[in-house]
């Protein structure tokens, strides 16, 4: 067999495999750890081995040896029957609508309109696709891993008996193999069945720990997904009724045609991506799923789930290049960026921030996109990469140290490098690494506002969204580091496990943003082939083209120096003499206690500007979903 | 390769030497203003010197690490806009150092430290949109986002991007700490929180950011003398007024609340800029 083939099995079926093994097997705890880790092990195995090996094409048949094709629509059948099963189970109207609607769908397309051979080349990877394998199978596994410890305490700490841990874990590595199988599949309606799968599993995560709220925020997922998968099936067969074929790439390569019909269903498409990126209006979805287990968030902010969106939307840019859809999509992408920056300031619960700047960040992915030139594709994909393995190090921190103070409210952490010393370090270190430079996060930015100049209104909710951005992040790094002197550092006690997910997180991310030239000679350029030019040149360890320059190398190199210096400045500063904070010279000898009137004490403290009634939500989210409301008609409309 | 290095070494020299000058002349006008002598004009730098050899206090370590960043990110910055770097990355450079005095100043628990602190971010959110406006209309305007090419241009920017200068104006104010932008932390003894955000930097450390800081004015002057690059005449005019005016407008205003400075600088800002950007964009 091609190991091309083998490898493009294995990452699909593999987590498949897996689930199915956890779901039977998993009642140990050794057991189902162990089928986690060897699963996980197997993936980032076959994503580094793909490496080589793209691009290429195949026939799907040549992987598993049978009529794929069937498969999946029997396949696809079954699980819109599920989800039709959930909506009559949660007696909600509009699933059960959408669901039957998918449906009839789905099966007029396969029964009357597909005609002659299906697609040869079902299964497509280029580096796109790579990438993608790379984060979903690296960084999903990581998550994985630490969900072991972390479903430990938490089944402990609400004493769910029986343990529910071999469901949990069945769809999480589900999830993994529906993701693989979303990016490496080239034919639209194996790409639909497993952007339904990733819809039921995050239905099934959310809705984890059966509280009502965690049952209402999963159906409202469901129900908002399955929207997303109608908007899908109906841009599928748009797709297929003007272009006369299913293959993606051949959809895309007739984009000459650019007629109505045609980009309709790129926007349908693009429609259902904001969905699944619960761009706004669609937000609540992901907010709402933050009641989960936070290995589940951060599965779904990271690695996958909102990550379908903005692959999909980079798959389709080359279609609808040059067009006002194209134009639309990033306008509404700086609006997103915009709109989610401002609502995370006026955030005090840690997780909803992360949430929000989730939002933001792929609202910029999703700018850069609809700019659609060579700079700005660099830029998308960049973020899309770090983003995965920051977003994910920040929520599995957060979800330890929610784990440890019973809290993910950000007055809460006041002071945590007190108390989680390592933990609290490396989540500043997330939150440096999401706002400065010489990282990753702050490079694509870089190239975003360079690429974007061009575009007033791009550039304008751009440049007004990146400072809100530095406020809730620094606000919250300072936050975490307030606290009278600490003594020495003792890092807290935590599972190997959780070590082992954040602590290559955290180094990985530093390293690509330092080898960040090399990873876009090396995983980028090679997909800039037309209409996009590779964009930047690398000299002397920086990217530089005809209006920019960013020289990665050296400014490491210089940061790195301030940071020793930074360093040494730290340990001189253990041996100074510390003094208690400046309380108007009426300081007792208690941290922050002060003389009070009759000589009581008092304690003085000050808290976090949230600027509630600027930035709250009761006072955005509506206009923020009008707006964003208002953009998406433009979408459609501008594409007809 | 030489010249690198003394490109280098001149960012690392003229910061402080310029910026500590400004500091000592701004200091002579200003008490002019006000029907005082004033101090000499090196006084800036025997207040830094006496500083640097205080006994180090601290509140919390990591507000040494903090003022250490700061500087290093300050020098950085100008350092770059001596190599004629990109002009957004040296704007992501600095906003670095000022993050990171943000984060020294909220490591310490004492409410004026921390209300200086989120009015300093509430600074920050207010000129960092316009810097990046005024970056793009460089851009606009001569194609690129290299220092070198815009030093090349050979007419005057000011007349192609007037309402830009004014909006960089806004932002000098705001960074240069004068009223009435002077909330977070300020020269005036007079005001409600005067030292905020610098509360609890003392000693070395506050000479630290105090230098820092004087980087930050000269890479901040240097912004300004982008607007007239053909003529040194030009530049020298430019600077003077620009300065003189920055002090008689600390000298003639009151300090106002952020509500205020937010929506009148964006406001105000914003408009001039898409004003002067359109006319960029059509013309």
């Amino acid at each position: 067999m091609d190991i091309r083939a083998g490898l493009t099995a294995i990452l699909v079926l593999a987590p498949f495999g897996g689930a199915i093994l956890c779901a039977v097997l998993g009642a140990s705890r050794a057991i189902r750890s162990t089928i986690v880790l060897a699963t996980g092990a197997i993936l980032v195995v076959s994503a580094l081995g793909l490496m080589p090996l793209v691009p290429f094409r195949l026939a799907a048949e040549s992987v598993v040896g049978l009529n794929l094709h069937m498969l999946i629509q029997a396949a696809d059948a079954i699980l819109l029957l599920i989800i039709l099963y959930y909506g009559f189970k949660h007696k909600h109207v509009v699933i059960i609508a959408l669901a039957i609607l998918q449906l009839l769908l789905a099966s007029y397309l396969e029964f009357f309109m597909l005609k002659g051979p299906q697609p040869a080349e079902q299964v497509f990877c280029d580096h796109l696709s790579l990438i993608m394998v790379l984060i979903i199978s690296i960084v999903g596994s990581i998550i994985c891993f630490q969900a072991i410890p972390y479903m430990e305490n938490h089944e402990h700490h609400y004493q769910t008996a029986p343990s529910r841990q071999p469901r949990f874990f069945f769809v999480m590595l589900l999830f993994l193999g529906g993701m693989n199988g979303l990016v490496l599949f080239n034919d639209l309606s194996f790409i639909y069945f497993f952007f339904e799968v990733t819809t039921l599993c995050s239905f099934l995560l959310i809705g984890h720990d059966r509280t009502t709220i965690a049952t209402q925020n999963a159906i409202r997922a469901l129900w908002m997904n399955s929207l997303g998968g109608a908007a899908f099936v109906i841009g599928m067969i748009a797709a297929y009724y003007e272009t006369g074929t299913l293959e993606l790439q051949k959809v895309l390569a007739t984009s000459g045609a650019g007629s109505g019909v045609y980009l309709l269903a790129l926007a349908l498409l693009c429609v259902a991506s904001f969905i699944k990126s619960a761009q706004f209006p669609f937000q609540s979805w992901l907010l709402g799923a933050m009641v989960a287990p936070t290995p589940v968030s951060a599965l779904l902010h990271s690695s996958t789930m909102v990550k379908v969106g903005v692959y999909l939307v980079l798959r389709l840019a080359p279609g609808f290049i040059g067009t006002l859809l194209s134009d639309s999509v990033a306008v509404f992408g700086a609006f997103s960026f915009l709109a989610a920056a401002a609502l995370a300031v006026g955030q005090s619960n840690g997780k909803k921030v992360l949430a929000y700047s989730t939002i933001s960040n792929l609202g910029l992915i999703f700018a850069c996109t609809g700019l659609n030139t060579g700079e700005s594709m660099i830029a998308a994909m960049l973020l899309l990469a770090f983003h995965a393995v920051i977003k994910a190090m920040l929520f599995l921190s957060v979800g330890a140290i929610e784990q440890h103070i019973e809290s993910r409210d950000i007055e809460d952490m006041r002071g945590l490098y007190a108390v989680m010393p390592l933990t609290a370090l490396i989540t500043v270190s997330g939150v440096i690494m999401m706002i400065m430079p010489p990282f990753g996060v702050l490079l694509s930015k870089w190239m975003a506002m360079e690429a974007a100049a061009q575009n007033l209104y791009v550039i304008m909710m751009v440049a007004l969204g990146s400072s809100l951005t530095v406020i809730y992040w620094a606000r919250w790094a300072g936050t975490l580091m307030s606290d009278p002197f600490a003594g020495r550092f003792r890092p807290e006690h935590q599972p190997l496990l959780t070590w082992l997910a954040l602590g290559p997180l955290c180094a990985g991310a530093g390293v690509m943003s330092v080898l960040a030239p090399w990873l876009y000679l090396r995983l980028i350029t090679p997909m800039l082939s037309s209409p996009y030019s590779p964009a930047y040149t690398v000299k002397a360890g920086g990217l530089e083209n005809v209006y920019g320059a960013f020289a990665i190398l050296p400014l490491s190199a210089v940061a790195l120096l301030g940071l020793i210096a930074a360093v040494i400045a730290l340990k001189r500063a253990f041996r100074a003499k510390i003094v208690s904070p400046y309380l108007s010279g009426l300081q007792t000898g208690e941290p922050s206690m002060c003389r009070g009137p009759m000589n009581q004490p008092f304690k003085a403290e000050a808290k976090n500007y949230y600027l509630d009634t600027i930035f709250g939500e009761a006072r955005l989210t509506d206009w923020v979903n009008l707006g964003g409301g208002i953009l998406l008609t433009l979408i459609l409309g501008g594409a007809l | 390769m030489t010249r690198t290095a003394i490109l280098i070494a001149c960012g690392l020299i003229a910061g402080p030497i310029i910026g500590g000058l400004v500091s000592g002349m701004d200091r002579i006008l200003t008490a002019r203003m006000q029907s005082r002598i004033g101090p000499p004009v090196l006084q800036p730098f025997y207040d830094v010197i006496k500083l640097l050899f205080k006994e180090p206090l601290v509140v919390n370590v990591w507000q040494a690490f903090c003022a250490y960043c700061y500087i290093a990110a300050a020098s950085i910055a100008l350092v770059l806009f001596f190599l004629q770097s990109d002009l957004l990355l040296i704007f992501f450079v600095q906003a670095v150092g000022a993050v990171f005095l943000v984060v020294g100043a909220l490591s310490s628990t004492s409410p004026y430290s921390q209300i200086g602190a989120h009015r300093e971010l509430l600074q920050i959110l207010s000129y960092e949109p316009l810097l990046v406006l005024v970056v793009v209309g460089f851009y606009l305007e001569t194609g690129s986002f290299k220092l070198t090419d815009i030093c090349a241009w050979n007419h005057p920017l000011l007349l192609k991007l007037p309402f830009l200068f004014i909006v960089l104006g806004y932002a000098l104010t705001i960074k240069l700490r004068k009223s009435p932008f002077d909330l977070s932390t300020c020269h005036h003894g007079h005001q409600e929180l005067v030292k905020g955000l610098l509360t609890d930097y003392s000693g070395p450390f506050l000479a630290l950011t105090e230098v820092g800081h004087w980087f930050e004015v000269v890479l901040l002057l240097g912004l300004c003398t982008l607007f007239w690059t053909t003529s040194w005449v030009g530049m020298a005019i430019l600077l003077v007024a620009t300065y003189f005016l920055e002090v008689l407008v600390d000298n003639v205003t009151s300090r106002m609340n952020w509500r205020w400075m937010l929506s009148y600088v964006w406001g105000v800002g914003l408009t001039l800029s898409l004003v002067n950007l359109i006319w960029l964009h059509q013309g």
